[in-house]
């Protein structure tokens, strides 16, 4: 964990690790980290309080309504569930801090296998709908802000507020609607590994990855625009750009767009987290195989491991997303790079 | 700083100029729409004759729009479509403005009584929110729904618990900023009851923040009860709610989709009602 990170703030500048252990950015990683490990904690301390605060339990549904208490009891016995929550908790924790995520209460089968997979499929899904939403937002962004108020800022807020409106399970239905059932171009359902081919792949990924990309497209789109027409009203360095006389696009690109980048960059980290709620629904929609099925199975079953296991996998990602994005900063703002921000 | 005053003074006054036609439909859009929704959920079953939404007749069922008594047609069970998303959207309604309610008191006191006291009572309030944000909402929402078992009073607790924490935090931070100010330190200086500060002081400066947010959390709340219900584990299914009926008809998505479509157009009325007044209350409100 520590190696890639002392690499990463000040890439071949300084050379000596000394510099680098020194560098602010590394204190900030250092503070961030710190801070991350209590709230993980606790994240995994509310999961298993309501995990055991839900009635009925695994072994129940296992075995069915017609089961009876003594065999309900020797299950909850064989699967460990008859001990005290606290233990079970310090168990599942002491196992995980040595890298065992323990084994599915319903499957057996060890968790870390599964959610290795699970997390390739939701991972796909989330940057695919990052690169569709940003890859969008950011030109058309650039062009409303080129001039405000005029034709194209205008349908391009008013597409973003009507964007913002739209929930995503609507959006997504209206699109198997219009792009599977109307159309047929693209499937209704079902994954594709990658193995079969990147075209088969893509193509059973397209529409669940543009519906989860929709809503951030709008975001992004709305939040850009509005930076960057901040920063060209406001600023006195673009007042400068453009006594220098440079024309209104470098203005817009390199400078405009370079400081809104920061604002646009801690939104994309906080969504990252956020964004497991939005593939939980949209996985269930298309039939993807991700985290997020794992996780509403698991919830059902009352597969109280994996769900455990889960919950503290969307935390982590959420805390390393936050902690990337404090990265980025250091490594595009000068400012901060030398300490002095 | 001369031009930077003289360059925020062009930029608040350039948009009021020319435009003042654009602010009240800034306004009238969205409470248009709002009015014919609450309208419609609340008022028209009351005073005009709408089908029952449940126990429709399965001789009935599937029939197109317009027919005679069906203005929208029936579902797959013969109750009638237009009733039913008007019943659907009195429990989308009851259940966004309870959750928003609930937030906005509780939440708002937590995060200005938080930021107002400070010191170890701020921290341990602030961190276990902290907690609470970083827990996958859906999944607390979830586990509550299902421990407490799908029905509307749990759809709202369970959505209130992500709620909360979000006002909490939008109250504190603007009560921190509020301390700052000079009329506080009078306050204080006056030797003003703390319960006063918190009532009198601060809750109607931080209020239209709050209220602006609880507009937008309308919105997020209605598109969340409507993922419950879709998902199985909101109200439950012979009761109308718009996520249960677009859950239902997709099943039969190919053959009927307009039983998908129409609680969708609903849901994203009322959502963009919600959202657009939120938008307008912020930019009036941010602009004195």
């Amino acid at each position: 964990m520590a190696e890639p990170l002392i690499a990463t703030p000040a890439p071949g500048r300084g050379g000596a690790l000394v510099t680098v252990l020194r560098s602010p950015s590394l204190r900030l990683v250092g503070r961030r980290l710190l801070l991350a490990v209590p709230i993980v904690l606790g994240v995994s301390i509310l999961t298993f309080l309501v995990l055991s605060l839900i009635p009925g339990n695994a072994a129940q549904l296992l075995l069915g309504p017609e089961a009876t208490p003594a065999q309900i009891a020797a299950l909850n016995h064989q699967m460990g569930l008859d001990q005290p929550a606290v233990l079970r908790y310090l168990h599942w924790l002491g196992g995980a801090l040595h890298g065992d995520l323990g084994k599915s209460l319903v499957s057996q089968q060890p968790v870390a296998d599964e959610l290795g997979s699970r997390l390739g499929v939701s991972g796909e899904l989330v940057g695919l709908a990052f690169v569709f939403s940003l890859g969008a937002a950011i030109p058309l962004a650039l062009l409303a802000a080129r001039r405000p108020n005029k034709l194209i800022d205008r349908i391009s807020m008013l597409v973003s507020i009507t964007g913002l409106s739209v929930a995503n399970y609507v959006f997504a239905l209206l699109l198997v609607l219009l792009f599977a059932v109307q159309l047929t171009v693209f499937p209704a359902m079902g994954y594709v590994p990658l193995s079969q081919g990147a075209g088969a792949n893509l193509q059973s990924m397209f529409l669940p990855s543009v519906a989860v990309a929709f809503p951030l497209f709008c975001l992004y789109t709305r939040f850009l625009r509005g930076d960057l027409v901040d920063q060209l009203q406001g600023e006195d360095y673009i007042v400068t750009a453009r006594a220098k006389g440079i024309g209104p696009w470098q203005v817009l690109l390199r400078h405009a767009f370079r400081n809104s980048s920061f604002g646009l960059i801690t939104v994309v980290g906080l969504n990252l987290g956020t964004l497991i709620g939005a593939t939980v629904i949209i996985e269930q929609i298309f039939a993807l195989p991700g985290i997020g099925q794992l996780l509403l199975q698991a919830i059902n079953t009352r597969d109280y491991t994996v769900v455990q296991d889960c919950v503290v996998v969307f935390a982590i990602v959420a805390v390393l997303a936050n902690l990337v994005t404090d990265l980025l900063y250091a490594v595009l703002d000068p400012r901060i790079r030398y300490g002095n921000g | 700083m001369a031009m930077v005053d003289a360059s925020t003074v062009l930029r608040t006054e350039e948009p009021r100029r020319g435009r003042t036609w654009l602010r009240h439909v800034e306004l009238a859009v969205p409470v248009t729409l709002l009015v014919l929704v609450l309208g419609g959920c609340f008022l028209w079953p009351v005073i005009g004759a709408v089908p029952a939404p449940v126990g429709g007749n399965v001789l009935d069922s599937n029939l197109p729009m317009f027919s005679p008594g069906h203005l929208l047609g029936t579902d797959p069970n013969g109750n009638d479509v237009w009733s039913r998303i008007l019943y659907g959207g009195r429990n989308s309604l009851i259940v966004g403005v309870s959750v928003n309610l609930l937030g906005l008191l509780v939440g708002g006191t937590l995060g200005a009584v938080s930021a107002f006291l400070g010191g170890l009572t701020d921290t341990i309030i602030m961190r276990v929110l902290d907690v609470l944000i970083a827990f996958p909402s859906l999944v607390l929402v979830l586990a509550v729904a299902q421990s407490l078992g799908p029905s509307q009073l749990n759809t709202i607790f369970a959505l209130a618990f992500f709620s909360v924490p979000a006002f909490a935090r939008i109250a504190r931070a603007a009560t921190l900023s509020l301390r700052e100010r000079p009329f506080m330190a009078a306050a204080a200086l006056c030797g003003t009851k703390t319960r006063r500060m918190l009532f009198r002081h601060i809750a109607p400066n931080i209020a239209p923040q709050l209220i602006t947010f609880s507009m937008l959390g309308m919105g997020v709340t209605i598109v969340i009860e409507g993922a419950l219900s879709f998902l199985g584990l909101g109200i439950p299914a012979p009761a109308p709610s718009w996520g249960n009926m677009i859950s239902e008809g997709q099943q039969s998505l190919s053959a009927t989709p307009m039983l998908v479509v129409w609680p969708c157009v609903a849901l994203f009325l009322t959502v963009l009602a919600f959202n657009l007044l939120g938008e307008t209350l912020r930019s009036r409100w941010s602009d004195r």
